[in-house]
């Protein structure tokens, strides 16, 4: 047989499978719900719904200026989106009684002589008493009293400006300066869709062949190992990249999610990971030959890991040392990092090479260990 | 054989300390219906995966379709067709989806497999299901359509593992037509089958026990070596009585209650038919019917099982005395 006649060979058995597998996702229209509206759903709900934003947290202010610009500086606290002046009080410790019960997450207290101390040029301080019990808000009210201050407090004319230390902090958010989740949520559910797509739909097609003995039928054929894994996944890559292109355009669309950095880079990193997950999907139902298994397992070691560990939601830098060893092991970590990098500060592989390469590196280990598992599993 | 499809030596497979396959040999020659007949578990299955390339052998050789089992098996599987035990066809898939999907696996396309696809439908008689869901298929014309996609590329060995297990007698008579047919064509079926009335049909019937191939003949050959003599059918309930009468005898091989009748098997050199008839009739039974009866596989089957397998009047074949070797 020629080489030519060989590689058609290839295709035509490749091809058969691959419109197998077709017919079967055709038929099982759960398969295509679970590939194609769960993410978006998901999108939705994160955008919308479960916002790491907080608005609206209720704040005192306690104003002994009583100057133009202190009034000025609580007209923008009130103004602002995040923060609402529940109560304006004359003391401090009416505001923290306020606290205790929960009616406020913050004191902001501008003290007497503020203004006048502002138009001298010297130091002027405010004060803002922070809820700590609930560390995420405390420091969500923080950046947001930060933000508005800096942009309140009014800069008069006459103010000699040399060597003067009059705002203690300077915050510049950069690429994100909404603080907007839907930025954030993207990337990491674009590494949930590709995971869950991945492992999971692998994990099952394939054990699910297992499980009725069609795979002893399917060796018997003289499709080879790699054809009918090539053809069996096909489609579920296809599902896998639809799945992406359409949380991408409804992020794009519906919570303006920018695509700023090269799209090759995106298509790569997008692909490294997906071979990596095909391969633990493939890993994880040559293990269990079991659908229910492989479906608990491969929730376990993929959707799981990525939604606490990988950055997702969590940072991977405020994890303890052990958690942070294994986030940097998952492609899931790497994928979101370039994600982030690419999708939002116009990255391409110049800065994202580090990450690609881990992405590659887990890809090429996964691949060998799964095919030598289905190449043993036989006997 | 000068053309033997099939031929195996020393065949044998392990599993830790298990012996599932004990050092089999036979050969098995073009458009023979070979029957491997033995109790679940006795390692059928176990040969059978191991002559299709599913399953490697633990020592020995196989030579199937003129490929060395472990060897190319890309091009074995392409000579062979198997239909396993369990039935491993997609539910969900409509009746010629599945045909055409293992046309393809097979390497069949375009208009070949267009042609191969209404052929198997038609000779399996499954037009008008064509686009039935499988799943929603009756057991009997499941199993057709599993044959159907075994032959799709015209194979020149089926193996056929436990094929009608399940299914009803109507079907099972169909299913064997078609069997012979095939045969009669010039393909080999290599058909495992615990129906003792489907081994009849066979060419040869290889008997397995405990993993080992302890005979290998003819339907006759089987029944003269492992359940010698004549066999008459006594119409009576009396089996203590009749016992009574006959077996302190010389030349009387059984007396076993079969159905409504006793079975009486007896050497033939010894007794006359008439000789039996006139001593049954004594001991006050009278006007007895006795009529000769066929002994039937089953016979064979049990007294091989009973004998452990360690048997030595069988010499109808060139292996089953190398099987038998060891036993005594």
């Amino acid at each position: 047989m020629s080489f030519w006649t060989s590689i058609v060979h290839v295709l035509l058995r490749v091809g058969a499978m691959a419109a197998k597998e077709a017919a079967h996702i055709r038929r099982d229209p759960q398969t295509l719900a679970m590939a194609l509206v769960m993410p978006v759903g998901l999108l939705l709900l994160f955008g919308y719904g479960v916002t790491f934003d907080l608005e609206h947290l209720p704040i005192v202010m306690v104003d002994q200026d009583h100057t133009a610009v202190s009034r000025g500086v609580v007209r923008n606290f009130a103004a602002s989106r995040e923060l609402i002046v529940s109560s304006e009080l004359e003391s401090v410790a009416a505001g923290e009684s306020l606290m205790r019960n929960c009616q406020a997450v913050a004191i902001v207290v501008i003290p007497e002589h503020f203004s006048r101390k502002l138009a001298r040029g010297e130091k002027a301080e405010m004060q803002l008493i922070v809820d700590g019990a609930d560390a995420s808000t405390a420091t969500q009210t923080i950046n947001k009293a930060d933000a508005i201050t800096n942009s309140a407090v009014p800069i008069p004319a006459a103010t000699p400006v040399a060597g003067v230390a009059r705002l203690i902090v300077d915050t510049w958010t950069l690429y994100n300066p909404a603080g907007r989740s839907a930025l954030l949520v993207v990337p990491g559910l674009i590494a949930l869709i590709l995971a869950m797509v991945c492992v999971l739909l692998t994990a099952l097609t394939v054990a699910r062949e297992w499980e009725r003995g069609s795979m002893e039928q399917l060796f018997t054929t003289p499709i080879r190992r790699g054809e009918l894994i090539l053809g069996k996944l096909l489609p579920y890559i296809a599902l896998g990249c639809m799945a992406v292109l359409l949380v991408l355009a409804v992020g794009a669309w519906v919570f303006e999610v920018p695509i700023r950095g090269s799209l090759p880079a995106l298509a790569t990193a997008s692909l490294l990971f997906l071979i990596g997950m095909l391969a633990q999907g493939l890993f994880v139902s040559v293990a269990t030959k079991n659908q229910m298994v492989a479906t608990e397992i491969g929730t376990m070691t993929s959707l799981l890991p990525i939604q606490l560990l990988a950055g997702f939601v969590f940072p991977v830098a405020n994890m303890p040392k052990p958690l942070q060893v294994i986030a940097q092991i998952m492609p899931a970590t790497h994928f979101i990092a370039s994600l982030r990098g690419i999708l939002l500060r116009g990255n391409g592989f110049a800065e994202q090479w580090p990450h690609m390469l881990a992405l590659l590196a887990f890809a090429f280990v996964m691949v060998l260990v799964s095919s030598a598992k289905f190449r043993r599993r036989l006997d | 054989m000068a053309d033997s499809v099939i031929e195996v030596e020393k065949l044998r497979r392990t599993y830790g300390s298990f012996v599932a396959v004990e050092d089999v040999s036979f050969e098995v020659s073009r458009g023979e219906i070979f029957g491997y007949l033995g109790a679940n578990g006795a390692g059928k299955s176990t040969t059978i995966r191991m002559l299709c390339g599913l399953l490697k052998p633990s020592g020995g050789r196989a030579r199937v379709a003129g490929c060395e089992v472990g060897g190319n098996t890309v091009r074995l599987r392409s000579r062979i067709g198997y239909m396993s035990q369990k039935f491993s066809l997609y539910l969900d898939l409509s009746v010629a989806a599945n045909i055409e999907f293992f046309g393809g696996a097979y390497g069949l396309y375009g208009k070949t497999l267009q042609r191969r696809r209404d052929e198997i439908l038609e000779r399996m008689g499954l037009q008008e299901h064509r686009k039935t869901t499988t799943a929603d298929l009756p057991g009997g014309t499941r199993q057709r359509l599993a044959l159907g996609t075994a032959l799709l590329h015209e194979p020149e060995i089926v193996f056929l593992d436990e094929p009608t297990a399940g299914v009803d007698p109507a079907s099972r008579r169909v299913f064997w037509t078609i069997i012979r047919q095939l045969a009669g064509e010039g393909t080999t079926v290599f058909v495992t089958t615990h129906y003792m009335d489907e081994a009849e049909y066979c060419a040869r019937i290889g008997l397995m026990v405990q993993g080992r191939l302890v005979a290998l003949d003819s339907p006759r050959g089987l029944k003269s070596a492992w359940v010698p003599g004549r066999v008459i059918s006594v119409h009576t309930q009396d089996l203590e009585g009749i016992r009574r009468t006959l077996s302190d005898r010389p030349g009387i091989f059984a007396i076993e209650p079969f159905g409504s009748t006793v079975h009486v098997r007896f050497d033939s050199d010894v007794w006359q038919l008439p000789a039996l008839e006139t001593l049954l009739a004594t001991d006050g039974r009278n006007s007895l019917i006795v009529e000769p009866a066929d002994v039937s596989l089953e016979d064979v089957f049990l007294a091989a099982v009973a004998s452990g397998g360690t048997k030595t009047q069988h010499e109808g074949s060139p292996t089953s005395s190398d099987t038998n070797g060891a036993g005594t």
